[in-house]
């Protein structure tokens, strides 16, 4: 029924409305004090408001009634055709003595079907203000997950995204960040009593069990092993209510497929179907983000592991050699001295055997030597001293120091050393180590009464031909290259051992090269100081027939200088 | 007859430099751990010393260090021996003053010959 309030203390105006308005069947009331007006239309909001304009207390009465409800219709009830500036402002209509019942109901008709577009109209813009408060609330909550990996962070953005959207009086929210110890974290507006957290444990602990529809939990869940956390927003007041007074809603929290934790929220008045459609997704968008932190918190655990493993490789690596240096120094030392014949004359099977034991000595200092290099370059510790250098003048140097060692095998060391070849930046010293290796394996390999060539060229790279093994490892750039071949007339390398030449202690397998001596770490050590010069080694071969060792460095290396 | 002073904790280590240096005619005197090499030193005041890195108590290291900013020290050649592990590298970048870094395991000729050399 449409209510009309008519505010007058005109008994004249109060016989003709009620006459009206009884007979037309509204809801009519009267009230003759108007400082009482506001109570009575915030209580109880009219239709429709009649007020006599002659009323004393009628200042700011308009902006007022209209603050409180907007859309009620507000008719003057005036008596001279002179109407006050500040009445139109918020008046619907005005009524003279002189207007007759017919205009009258019909004039309010027409404001009533405005009213109620009106009403409409203000109710969709407050659904669609609710709306938007939702949607931004979501979208804050959704950046809020996007930028944190931290998985306590990641709940209490989505329950404050609820808070936000919701508005919610309390929320229980069971939450497994640290593996098997699981947390109740109860976020509340006021203190909770502490029969009431006892009941909301025991509801959540049946909760979660009821996620697994009576299959057993992985993680066994009860009042001793779960911690509470309270969030209370205004602890001076305590919550009055029972459980069973509030409505709520209840959700799984997900990290992927697997179960992380469950939100249940609770409030005094009804949730609405928005509301539970809002909840669900706030907690379902949290699943994905705490995946991706669960996979980043076992990044860091799986890199902290490896920084650790790789820490006491080194120091393994550092702590042996230097344990086995000491009491292979004082053999030597002891050996040399012997050998010296600085003890006294030798006998030539003691001399044999001696020796035997000095070879071995330089051979386990070799090894050792090896082991330190190579763990170096693969821990980035290598120091290069980059500077001008000829390779050249490295090709000379291996030359000389091996070609004693190369006689006593009846072996020739040739060189064909091209002339056109320029100084390249790089560490001469490695490029001697790289280069003696490889000549010693050659010698090594080689039978007697054979020649050993090195030889040295300018080539561009898309005239250096590297075989079907080795092309797809190596990439080299558009530009000259600094090109050494060690050529022996050995043994040769298998085809399908060609591939594992530079893999680390490849040689150990092959009994035939532990016969010949040697770490096997030679080869991959070689690749690694290549590889720091931005260059490159591979090798041709033929079984019995000999190998092609190759390597290449830029002509124009762009390296720091030390 | 010079004087040489050899300081590692190895005592195999120093039997078999102390043999060979006498053998080439040098007074050695030897020191099995850092406090007392230092102390040796001070009070012989040798014509050289062999020092090893890696010790108890005061390493090679900081001995070469003492001695060579003392002016009364300075000027005794010091020959250091080290194993060449990472940690020793690592110390190896700071100022210690030795004249001479020889690794292990070292050729005792070599070791004379060097020593030969700085005493000439």
């Amino acid at each position: 029924m449409i209510k009309i309030l008519l505010v007058s203390e005109d008994n004249k105006n109060i016989e003709k409305f009620s006459g009206i308005f009884s007979k037309n069947s509204y809801d009519f009331s009267v009230m003759s004090d108007e400082t009482l007006i506001f109570d009575v239309i915030s209580a109880d909001p009219p239709d429709v408001i009649l007020i006599d304009a002659t009323m004393p207390n009628l200042k700011n009465f308009n902006k007022k009634i209209k603050s409180i409800c907007e859309n009620t219709v507000i008719i003057f009830l005036i008596n001279s055709q002179k109407i006050d500036k500040e009445l139109i402002k918020y008046a619907n209509a005005f009524f003279t003595d002189e207007m007759q019942e017919d205009f009258i109901l019909s004039t309010i008709n027409i404001n009533l079907r405005m009213k109620n577009s009106l009403d409409m109209l203000s109710n969709s813009n407050k659904d669609l203000a609710d709306s938007l408060y939702r949607l931004n609330a979501l979208y804050s909550t959704s950046s809020q997950f996007a930028g944190t990996l931290d998985k306590a962070k990641l709940i209490q953005y989505m329950i404050e995204g609820m808070d936000k959207a919701l508005s919610f009086s309390l929320t229980c929210t069971l939450s497994m960040c640290n593996g098997d110890e699981p947390v109740l974290i109860l976020n509340s507006l006021y203190e909770l009593s502490e029969e009431l957290v006892e009941a909301l444990k025991l509801r959540t602990i049946l909760n979660y069990n009821s996620v697994f529809e009576g299959k057993e939990a992985p993680v066994k869940i009860n009042g001793e092993n779960l911690k509470i956390i309270k969030q209370v927003k205004y602890p001076a007041s305590r919550f009055t209510f029972n459980l069973f007074q509030f409505d709520n809603m209840f959700a799984p929290i997900r990290l992927g497929e697997t179960f992380f934790g469950c939100i249940e929220i609770f409030k005094e008045t009804s949730f609405t179907p928005e509301d539970a459609t809002c909840f669900q997704t706030i907690a379902q968008q949290v699943s994905v983000p705490l995946k991706s932190a669960a996979l980043y918190q076992e990044i860091i655990e799986t890199n902290a592991k490896l920084q650790k493993l790789e820490r006491l490789k080194s120091e393994f690596i550092s702590i042996v050699s230097h344990e086995l240096r000491t009491p292979l120094t004082s053999i030597k030392n002891s050996l040399d001295i012997l050998i010296s014949g600085r003890c006294g004359e030798i006998t030539p099977s003691a001399d044999k055997f001696l020796s035997m034991a000095m070879r071995n000595v330089q051979r386990l200092s070799g090894i050792i030597n090896d082991l330190l290099d190579l763990s170096k370059i693969e821990a980035g510790k290598m120091e290069f001293n980059f500077a001008p250098a000829n390779i050249n003048t490295v090709i000379d140097y291996v030359k000389s120091a091996l070609s004693e060692v190369a006689k006593s095998k009846g072996l020739t060391i040739v060189t064909d050393e091209a002339e056109n070849i320029p100084d390249i930046t790089a560490d001469s010293q490695r490029l001697e180590q790289v280069l003696t290796n490889l000549v010693s394996n050659a010698i090594k390999f080689t039978p007697e009464n054979k020649t050993i060539k090195i030889s040295s060229s300018l080539v561009n790279s898309k005239d250096i031909k590297i075989n079907e093994y080795f092309k797809d490892t190596i990439e080299l750039a558009d530009s000259d290259y600094v090109q050494v071949c060690v050529e022996d007339q050995g043994i040769g390398i298998a085809e399908k051992d060609l591939l594992h030449a530079f893999d680390k202690f490849a040689q150990i397998e092959n009994s035939l090269s532990r016969k010949a001596g040697g770490t096997g770490l030679g080869l991959p050590i070689a690749k690694q100081l290549l590889e720091a010069h931005n260059g490159a080694i591979w090798c041709d071969s033929e079984l019995n027939k000999g190998s092609k060792f190759y390597f290449v460095i830029p002509a124009s290396n762009i390296l720091s200088t030390v | 007859m010079k004087k040489i002073l050899i300081v590692d904790d190895e005592q195999d280590i120093v039997e078999s430099l102390k043999f060979v240096l006498e053998a080439a005619d040098f007074t050695c005197y030897c020191a099995y751990n850092g406090e007392d090499g230092l102390r040796l030193a001070k009070e012989i005041i040798p014509d050289l010393i062999i020092l090893d890195v890696m010790m108890p108590k005061i390493n090679g290291y900081k001995i070469s260090r003492l001695l060579k900013y003392d002016a009364k020290y300075k000027n005794i050649p010091i020959l250091m021996v080290t194993a060449r592990t990472q940690e020793e590298d690592k110390l190896i970048g700071e100022e210690t003053g030795a004249d001479e870094y020889i690794t292990k395991p070292f050729e005792l000729d070599e070791v004379v010959k060097k020593v030969e050399e700085y005493l000439k």
